[in-house]
């Protein structure tokens, strides 16, 4: 949607500054931008904060039944063969439950002929102005100023020295 | 053969009680959580108890993400918790109604299936979609309007995990009209969740509380432009800020909103008119002293509450306008009028005349009203625009559900589980008409 960048019309400052390498990667391409934007999308999607931790190995712990005890010493008693780390590993990854990102790719919507009705068709699809409001990273409010390092917005000089603070992606990478 | 178990299944909520009554018997929260004392995950109860479960900073496993029950084991546990000790029903002596969200994959539904026969053991299913269902339940509930009279109507289901605009007619989906959003009461949640955690208090943790804060505080604009620069003014002239004040975990274990009757203060709003002068300044002299000593008590107390000003109604903006958000999305009035441009144009009129507004998400108050003022310059000027909330936006699926499975020829349509047997998943399936 920031597609400032991209415009070749922008006249730019004819002075060189010094950045560092990884500093210059991450401020040359705009995917970074756009990954950063789409995670934090994706993020909105979370039940917990932060990383999503599957307990697996947890799960005979946390399981709800009292009979954990029971279980374990069966499970000791049986316990003929040890499972190696890998097999474990391999059996997990297949216990685990899949998210729907990865049952969707799965299903293979796009084959299907493109009268049929499917979830991807459903999508609502991009709106029919480009007019986006920005809004205030930092506070709030109507943004008229876009953060060159990271691109994302803020009002006034102080959001701007709070934003630069805090939140700013300096290496978006 | 009376006993239907009537399931809406949602994102957030399960909603459940037997065919033929009113209301669902328990309203249950779809997840486990995991409270810091404890180290195992915990079945909610029901929100219609009152309960002193200690909710701060859990964790939350979610069967359903974004809409679709990816986690069976997960919901195995939660429904058989439901079963025995809320419902107390034997799933091998009833039939089962249950709703599935639109353009369930494949695999889901063998899963779910799965679920249904071989972990419970019902005797019959039937599997409805929500948009169908508050078409039913409203056609019957009003016998002389248009909805009924026409058989028709656009069904807005704004839920959880997501909003669909989804034309019903003659009971049927017309799936091939349907259009998503990818935004719902969760995500709106996670937002307000970033926003505050950003700008005062963290709360990432804070599901549940966030929750409550959404639906207390947060409101739909009508003019987000004018109200931006209501939330711009300081002190007590600013009709929008208002506390929320978090649980200390010692005197109270869930959080209230300080003074309710500022919350209400922007329902003054609509009118458009300002008050008398002498009744503001009047205000203004009790604002400062009342400023006064606000401050030095918040001194003291940072840590436990924090202010909303514009967060309360540039959240639920989002569902009207997700490019904001960086969505490449359009927003739910233009949403509807995809929905009903891929219907046949004789039923264009009707469906802008009859539609519905469902779900949780639609509790916001004066939801109805800016998505019709959204809606109306998109809509050609010779047709009637008429939008219908729900009296319970989160029961109304339900409800229909409830009236279908006490219709006479419920068992008919169902598919048993002989025949699931001998025909598996996909070809039982078909029998539904998805």
């Amino acid at each position: 949607m920031d597609d400032d960048s991209a415009n070749p019309l922008r006249r730019m400052s004819s002075r060189t500054r010094k950045v560092a390498p990884k500093m210059a990667a991450a401020l040359g391409s705009t995917d970074n931008r756009n990954q950063a934007a789409l995670a934090r999308l994706e993020a909105l999607e979370n039940d917990n904060a932060g990383i999503e931790t599957v307990e697996i190995n947890d799960d005979d712990e946390a399981s709800l039944d009292d009979d954990d005890q029971v279980y374990m010493q069966k499970k000791l008693a049986k316990g003929t063969k040890r499972k190696t780390r890998q097999a474990k590993a391999l059996e997990n990854a297949r216990k685990a439950p899949r998210t729907f990102l990865e049952l969707l790719h799965e299903a293979n919507l796009e084959a299907l002929p493109p009268h049929v009705p499917s979830y991807l068709r459903a999508a609502v699809g991009p709106p029919s102005s480009t007019s986006r409001r920005h809004f205030c990273s930092v506070c709030g409010f109507t943004a008229n100023y876009t953060c060159v390092t990271c691109g994302m917005r803020f009002c006034s000089c102080r959001c701007q020295n709070i934003h630069n603070d805090t939140r700013c992606l300096k290496f978006v990478a | 053969m009376s006993n239907v178990v009537v399931l809406d299944n949602g994102g957030g909520l399960i909603k459940a009680g037997h065919g033929g009554e009113r209301d669902p018997t328990v309203v249950v929260p779809n997840c486990l959580y995991r409270p810091l004392s404890s180290k195992k995950f915990l079945h909610p109860s029901p929100l219609s108890s009152i309960t002193s479960e200690d909710l701060t900073s859990a964790a939350v496993r979610r069967p359903i993400d974004r809409g679709y029950l990816i986690n069976p084991d997960l919901e195995r546990d939660i429904w058989s918790h439901l079963f025995s000790s809320l419902l107390h029903v034997n799933p091998s002596t009833s039939s089962l109604l249950l709703t599935e969200p639109l353009f369930s994959l494949p695999s889901i539904q063998r899963s779910t299936d799965e679920l249904v026969f071989e972990d419970f053991g019902f005797n019959s299913l039937f599997v409805a979609d929500s948009p169908s269902l508050v078409h039913l339940y409203e056609a019957s509930h009003r016998p002389d309007g248009l909805v009924s009279k026409a058989q028709c109507s656009l069904v807005v289901d704004c839920g959880f995990s997501f909003t669909h605009a989804a034309p019903v007619f003659q009971n049927f989906t017309l799936n091939y009209a349907v259009k998503r959003i990818d935004l719902g009461g969760k995500a709106l949640t996670n937002y307000l969740k970033e926003l505050v955690s950003y700008r005062a208090v963290n709360v990432m943790d804070e599901t549940f509380i966030m929750d409550d804060v959404k639906e207390k505080l947060c409101f739909v604009s009508l003019d987000p432009e004018r109200d931006l620069q209501m939330a711009r003014k300081p002190g007590r002239q600013n009709l929008l800020r208002c506390t929320y004040v978090l649980p200390d975990g010692v005197s109270d274990t869930k959080g209230f909103v300080k003074d309710s009757e500022a919350a209400q203060r922007y329902l003054a709003l609509t009118d458009g008119v300002s008050r008398r002068p002498v009744e503001a300044r009047k205000e203004m002299d009790q604002t400062e002293a009342a400023e006064k000593s606000e401050d030095r008590r918040r001194i003291d107390l940072t840590k436990t509450e924090f202010d909303l000003t514009n967060e309360r109604f540039l959240v639920p903006e989002m569902i009207f306008q997700p490019a904001d958000l960086g969505m490449n999305e359009a927003g739910l009035a233009e949403c509807i009028v995809r929905a009903v441009n891929s219907c046949h144009p004789y039923l264009h009129p009707v469906l802008y005349e009859s539609i519905i507004l469902t779900g949780g998400s639609t509790l916001f108050p004066r939801f109805a009203k800016r998505l019709e003022k959204d809606l109306r310059p998109l809509v050609p000027d010779d047709y009637h625009v008429k939008i219908t909330t729900q009296e319970d936006p989160i029961l109304g699926v339900w409800r229909g559900g409830s009236l279908l499975a006490s219709s006479p020829d419920f068992e008919s349509i169902c598919v048993t589980k002989a025949e699931y047997e001998e025909l598996g998943s996909a070809r039982s399936r078909k029998r539904f008409f998805h």
